[in-house]
């Protein structure tokens, strides 16, 4: 990932300003911020697949009587490393025979950048936040790229990324996702009791992969 | 029995292979706890103890690496099956039993993470994270011959684990970190900065495993080889780890995982084995090529450690060197005769004093002292709140400066790293005071050469008192690369031979004794006019003489010229490199007459504009639109000549912060601009509130309580409503974050406060801020509550019975100013 990679406007939206609005004075202040920021960061990422079976979710599904699922009771997405029951999920997987489970972060330089300006210099922080959370999304989309190339060259399409948090996707499935993918020994990812990642410029998803 | 650390010095040991990755070819499910094994499946924990003895191994590793109280119950009460102590336990006897029925061998408790980030990174307290250790390590007595602690990424969890373990036993212990591909820990450690916290705790061999196979790992093995004077323990995976139909398989096989550890051998590793992917026949190929060399070892191990005298101090990412090049010791941190720190120490206002520190790094602070010594504060708690909050935010080394031998315990226990600490002198009380501190947590200590007798007069007076300290340090087994002499600085302005006596005396102390030295320079000058002109000189002349550190003010031009030129001269600037990034834009300062000069003139980021008015009417108002902090001060002032206060407030501020506020709202200002201009307008509000308070009148408008809930460390939200309230005059209690609920109606209560604002970011932690709401009603049901935050909604913030939802930090203003001033109600 590059600094040219960073989408500027996000950084902008996440200020609370409009594109047009930003002067020639914060658009340097974002730079600067940009060109400190990846002097600290370290990006680093793992990845696994596995395969995929999916309990059919009916179009009608809101009709309880001709549904192949409960209405009250959720499709049950069983990705081999974990069970899950949700609707939303399901529907993301939809056609798909394999997910790939990722985690991403920015390391601990992001969160370190945002402490040291909050005592310091909060409007500063403000933007440094901004900018992390840009930047981990800049991550995610350059990683998610290249697999969708090299899937795509094997005749494959990826579905866009869904996290424990979305939808009815419990966010408790952090747990499963840390274990799974050795994130505290592979990426320095730990939870904190309220399954919070710690950097918390970290991602984990799901990425559904189906035929073309 | 010979013992284990004995046995180091003659030969090589080879510790057993991978665990986790054994127990997974066995069955073992992702997710589930390894160390159940030890109570469920006996048979294959055993066998795998002896399979590593057969090969040959020395050490078997207990299968407790990941037992901990976070992961497992004290007691089995609530039908939980398995208890630390039974997990443990078990491992530990099972182990036993291989040595037992082998013959030979070592057991070892293995330790690991916590599984959790410790603050000021994650939410773990540290002395929390060292009594979980201990209960683990208590486990281990009469069970265990060593304790090994391994596969660490954070520089605190490490000295969390390794005190619990001297605190809690008196086994040998071994520690090894995981580096990730560019050498570094999680946190930005390295291996210098490993050896320097990891030798300044006594243990006993140190090491890396884990994360690299043994071709990777190689370099970061020299540098730990070259720095320890204790054994270095390797243990590399077998490769890199690839993904097979699900399972995960390393790249090397035994024979030429071997082949690669030969280089390690060869560097003088004194512990050798393996980590994730090997097996007892990756230690059984790596025990023989041990036995063909062992003639080398000796040799090797003598060769190894040419940093080994090295004095290195660290923060919690690299290590510093004081060494032939020279180093700048920060002084700002300190109290005396500073009016405005002196404030801030009895407000409790860090944000000033770590603004003191990080300006002192930006001016080129390699280290900062830290003296918080006040006669009406507890220095013990303050030093230890300033050290945490300041190796919070630098990742410089820190100096801990007191006399207090109360402070500077609580301080070198919670430190992050390997700290310099000042000081200690010829006294002999006050060596029994510091030394034994040292000897357990670690350091480098400041060696005053004065005694009951006073300072010496005569260089060879400080000379013999510097090289009794030396001797009484060695006696707690104190290296001379852990002490750095001071010679101390005696004004030439009283004492003409000052300069002279202190130099002659520092180079007999350097080349003589062979130590370090520094020197806290600006005292040579104290009473004279142009003080920085001799302090500049002098430094230089210092640093020619082998002044290793120099204690100064780095916001002191000359002396930052002598120091940066004299880096130049010696070639310890490559390039000159640093020396022409400092000065490319410097401009020589005018000649003035008569021989006196001002100030050379400074870059002022803030200065107004030009042509702008001063004092006019809208200068107030402009400068809080523009966030110029100093502009605003001074409008303020020059306001408040020809206006009162409350017109000054009414009619300029609050209509400019009220733009500010409607131009965000309107997304043609950003909140970076948002907050320097409340940041401008709290700079204009203290010039006015000066002026009322001495009037008898003005007071904030009132009080707001406002928290992150429970289990929620996401702060920065919360922080920025802080400094707009703040900056709105209102008068702000902030709990932090992940606060209970009873301490936030705690607080209510006892500041009578009439708004309370709390902040969530995460689902998760929505139920903490109902709770909070709930008790809030009970105990103090007039306060007002608004919430915010990420996940937050106007349904969702009415649905757990908030009274409003502020959907940004200007919502929040707004509420505020609507509930304690009675103005409008906010959309």
């Amino acid at each position: 990932m590059n600094a040219a990679d960073v989408n500027r406007r996000e950084i902008v939206r996440y200020l609370g300003g409009k594109w047009e609005a930003a002067d020639e004075q914060m658009l340097a202040l974002i730079e600067d911020v940009l060109a400190e920021m990846f002097s600290r960061v370290t990006p680093k990422h793992v990845f696994h697949t596995w395969p995929l079976s999916l309990q059919e979710v009916r179009e009608d599904a809101d009709n309880a009587q001709s549904a192949g699922v409960h209405k009250e009771e959720k499709p049950l997405v069983d990705m081999t490393c974990m069970q899950v029951r949700s609707g939303d999920l399901a529907k993301n997987l939809s056609g798909c025979t394999e997910v790939l489970l990722f985690a991403a972060t920015l390391g601990e330089g992001a969160d370190f950048l945002v402490r040291r300006y909050e005592k310091t210099n909060m409007s500063r922080a403000a933007v440094c936040q901004a900018a992390g959370a840009a930047m981990i999304e800049a991550y995610c989309d350059e990683i998610n790229d290249a697999w969708r190339e090299s899937y795509a060259a094997k005749g494959k399409r990826l579905r866009p990324r869904f996290s424990c948090g979305y939808g009815d996707f419990p966010l408790s499935y952090q747990k499963q996702f840390a274990d799974v993918l050795q994130m505290e020994k592979r990426l320095g990812i730990r939870l904190t009791e309220g399954l919070l990642m710690v950097p918390t410029k970290s991602v984990t998803a799901v990425i559904g992969i189906g035929e073309a | 029995m010979q013992k284990i650390m004995d046995i180091v010095r003659e030969r090589r040991v080879i510790i057993d292979g991978g665990m986790g990755s054994l127990l997974q070819s066995c069955g073992l499910r992702a997710g589930e706890l390894p160390e159940i094994w030890n109570l469920t499946h006996r048979d294959v924990m055993l066998k795998i103890h002896t399979d590593y003895l057969d090969a040959g191994c020395d050490i078997v590793t207990a299968n407790t690496f990941g037992a901990n109280p976070f992961k497992y119950p004290a007691s089995a009460a609530d039908g939980e099956e398995y208890t630390l102590e039974s997990v443990v336990t078990a491992a530990l006897d099972i182990s036993r039993e291989a040595v037992q029925k082998k013959g030979h061998g070592f057991v070892a408790m293995d330790i690991g993470p916590t599984g959790r980030l410790l603050q000021p990174m994650g939410d773990l307290e540290f002395e929390t994270c060292v009594d979980a250790y201990k209960q683990v390590i208590a486990l281990a007595k009469d069970r265990a011959d060593l304790i090994l602690i391994e596969t660490m990424s954070d520089m605190y969890e490490l000295k969390a684990a390794v005190l619990a373990a001297k605190e809690a036993s008196d086994l040998p212990v071994l520690a090894t970190v995981a580096f990730d591909a560019s050498g570094k820990l999680l946190t930005g450690g390295t291996p210098e900065s490993v050896v320097a916290l990891l030798e300044g705790l006594k243990v006993d061999a140190l090491g890396l495993n884990c994360g690299l196979g043994p071709a990777d790992m190689a370099p970061f093995a020299k540098r730990l080889l070259d720095c320890a004077s204790v054994p270095v323990i390797v243990q590399p995976n077998a490769g890199l780890p690839r993904v097979e139909a699900g399972v995960t398989r390393y790249d090397l096989g035994a024979g030429e995982y071997a082949e690669q550890m030969k280089e390690i051998l060869s560097m003088g590793a004194a512990f050798v084995g393996g980590c994730c992917g090997t097996t007892p026949e990756h230690i059984r190929a790596l025990k023989e090529i041990a036995d063909k060399t062992a003639g080398d070892y000796p040799r090797v191990r003598e060769a190894a450690g040419s940093r080994r005298s090295a004095t290195l101090v660290s923060g919690f990412a690299d290590a510093v060197e004081i060494g032939d090049d020279p180093v700048i010791i920060g002084e700002r941190i300190n109290p005396t005769g500073k009016k405005r720190f002196q404030q801030a120490l009895r407000e409790g206002d860090m944000e000033y004093i770590l603004g003191v520190g990080l300006s002192e790094q930006e001016q080129g602070a390699q280290i900062l002292d830290v003296n918080v010594g006040l006669p009406e504060i507890d220095e013990t708690d303050m030093m230890v709140r300033v050290v945490k909050e300041l190796q919070g935010v630098t990742e410089l080394p820190l100096q801990i400066d007191t006399s207090d031998p109360k402070a500077l315990s609580a301080a070198m226990r919670i430190y992050n790293g390997k700290p310099l600490i000042n000081s200690v002198n010829g006294k002999k009380e006050v060596m029994e005071a510091v030394f034994p501190l040292v000897k357990k947590y670690g350091g480098v200590v400041v060696c005053l050469t004065l005694d009951e007798n006073g300072i010496p007069e005569t260089a060879a007076g400080r000379f013999d008192i510097a090289a009794r300290i030396i001797a009484e340090a060695a006696r707690y087994g104190i290296q001379k690369k852990d002490l750095i002499v001071d010679t101390l600085c005696m004004t030439i302005s009283s004492e003409e031979k000052g300069a002279v006596t202190t130099l002659k005396a520092m180079e007999r102390v350097r080349k003589e004794l062979g130590v370090r030295t520094v020197l806290g320079v600006s005292n040579i000058s104290f009473g004279l006019p142009a003080r920085d002109i001799v302090n500049g000189i002098f430094f230089a002349l210092a640093l020619e003489r082998g002044l290793s550190a120099g204690i100064i003010n780095p916001g002191s031009a000359d002396m930052m010229r002598a120091f940066h030129a004299f880096r130049a001269l010696k070639a310890l600037d490559a390039h000159c490199a640093t020396y022409i990034e400092t000065y490319q834009s410097y401009q020589a300062p005018a000649a003035a007459g008569g021989g006196v000069q001002g100030p050379a003139p400074r870059k002022d980021k803030t200065a107004p504009e030009e042509g702008e008015a001063q004092g006019d009417a809208s200068a107030l108002s402009h400068a809080i639109k523009k966030g110029l902090k100093d502009q605003a001060q001074a409008a303020a002032a020059d306001a408040l000549k020809t206006n009162d206060a409350l017109s000054v407030i009414n009619d300029e501020m609050m209509p400019a912060l009220d733009d500010v506020g409607r131009g965000f709202e309107q997304g043609s200002l950003f909140l970076p601009q948002l907050i320097m201009s409340a940041e401008a307008a709290r700079a204009a509000f203290d010039v006015i509130r000066a002026q009322m308070d001495a009037a008898g009148g003005g007071t904030k408008k009132g009080k707001v309580v406002i928290a992150t809930v429970r289990g929620d460390i996401h702060d920065i939200g919360k922080n920025i409503v802080k400094v707009l309230l703040e900056n709105y005059n209102f008068d702000v209690i902030d709990l932090g974050k992940d606060v209970a609920p009873e301490t936030v109606a705690e607080t209510v209560l006892r500041e009578n406060a009439r708004l309370v604002g709390l902040s969530a970011l995460m689902t998760t932690t929505v139920p903490a801020m109902e709770e909070t709401i709930i008790l809030l009603r009970k105990k103090a049901p007039d306060v007002k509550v608004m919430v915010g935050g990420a996940v937050m909604t106007k349904e969702y913030a009415k649905q757990i019975g908030a009274d409003h939802y502020a959907k940004d930090a200007m919502g929040a203003v707004s509420y505020a100013e609507h509930i304690l001033t009675g103005s409008d109600v906010p959309a």
